[in-house]
């Protein structure tokens, strides 16, 4: 009775340890984070908007005015995939690279249909317009609007899903001065018996 | 034993049909206009494997309109297969640290057998002076 007793407690034990399996950061970057064929990953993510940063960089486009950088505004990038994302998952990188890079910063107190990221910000600005002072908030010298699309394809047990990714750099003409798109394509196969 | 061996004939060139091997032939100007302005370059080869199916050919550097560095690497699969590998630029200043950069992230290419790639890459800013391409084999 005593050993069918701790055989139990040691199987239990053993399937507890096999359930949690085993946790461990990584790198977000890497090879080693999960790839799936239906969604948009933190990879598919950080590769498109590398690849929309060089593009831009190397583009040389982008006037800046002497000794300080050029203001740039976030349109409407629309989401016309299946899937619900937040585009700042694209958007917030190529910011930061390009306010890094010294040659375009964003504005936060303009945006779409008159609404600002930092409220706060427009509104001390508003306020101190209202009081006589410089209006300070900067028209932007570029937007940035653009598109996420999907298309899928299976035959069989085979399936492709693409990911595109389509920004555009419009300047105060309305002419858009940098175009670009990467697409990130997925190919998965269903193994026998889905194993 | 008779039936084996036409069977075992069988499985092996199904095995062979599956990893068929793929080639790239190319074509080019004998006499290209454009210069490269070759850069000499350090190596440091951990992993003969992929060394063999992402060689370096060579590297060279330019700049962008607005004085970025921009650096080009030629890889050659030496094998008659294909390959995925992924690799990442690491980008120092002119007193050797690090640039940090917010999508600085190792990307995924394949190269068939015997094709040779241009991988590129544009510095973050005008305080990037050098580089380092890290190549990773990948599943």
């Amino acid at each position: 009775m005593k050993t069918h007793l701790l055989l139990t407690a040691t199987l239990s034990a053993l399937f507890a340890a096999c359930a949690t399996g085993k946790v461990s950061r990584i790198e977000p970057t890497g090879d080693r984070a999960v790839t799936t064929v239906g969604g948009i990953d933190i990879k598919d993510w950080l590769t498109a908007s590398e690849a929309m940063i060089q593009s831009l960089l190397n583009s040389g486009r982008v006037v800046t005015p002497p000794d300080s950088a050029a203001v740039m505004a976030i349109s409407r990038i629309a989401n016309n995939t299946t899937q619900q994302v937040d585009t700042d998952l694209l958007v917030k990188n190529i910011r930061i690279a390009l306010n890094k890079s010294g040659k375009i910063v964003t504005t936060t107190t303009v945006g779409l249909g008159g609404t600002a990221e930092d409220p706060l910000a427009k509104e001390l600005a508003a306020k101190r317009a209202a009081a006589g002072g410089p209006n300070r908030i900067p028209d932007p010298s570029y937007t940035l609007s653009g598109k996420i699309l999907e298309n899928r394809q299976q035959q069989g047990s085979e399936k492709t899903t693409s990911f595109i990714f389509q920004l555009s750099l419009t300047d105060v003409n309305g002419i858009a001065v940098w175009e670009d798109q990467k697409i990130i394509s997925k190919y998965a196969k269903r193994t026998f018996l889905g194993l | 034993m008779k039936t084996l061996a036409p069977c075992l004939a069988t499985l092996a060139a199904f095995v062979l049909a599956g990893c068929g091997s793929t080639g790239v032939n190319t074509v080019e100007r004998a006499q290209p206009v454009g210069e490269r302005h070759l850069v000499s370059d350090k190596r440091v080869i951990t992993d003969r494997t992929l060394d063999r199916a992402v060689r370096i050919v060579g590297m060279s550097e330019g700049a962008t309109p607005d004085g970025f560095i921009k650096v080009q690497v030629e890889v050659h699969n030496t094998g008659r297969w294909k390959k995925s590998f992924s690799y990442k630029v690491e980008w120092f200043d002119a007193s050797g640290v690090i640039v940090d950069t917010p999508a600085s992230t190792s990307i995924t290419r394949q190269i068939e057998g015997g094709e040779a790639l241009f991988l590129s890459a544009v510095a973050p800013n005008a305080t990037a002076k050098d580089f380092r391409f890290k190549f990773m084999e990948t599943p």
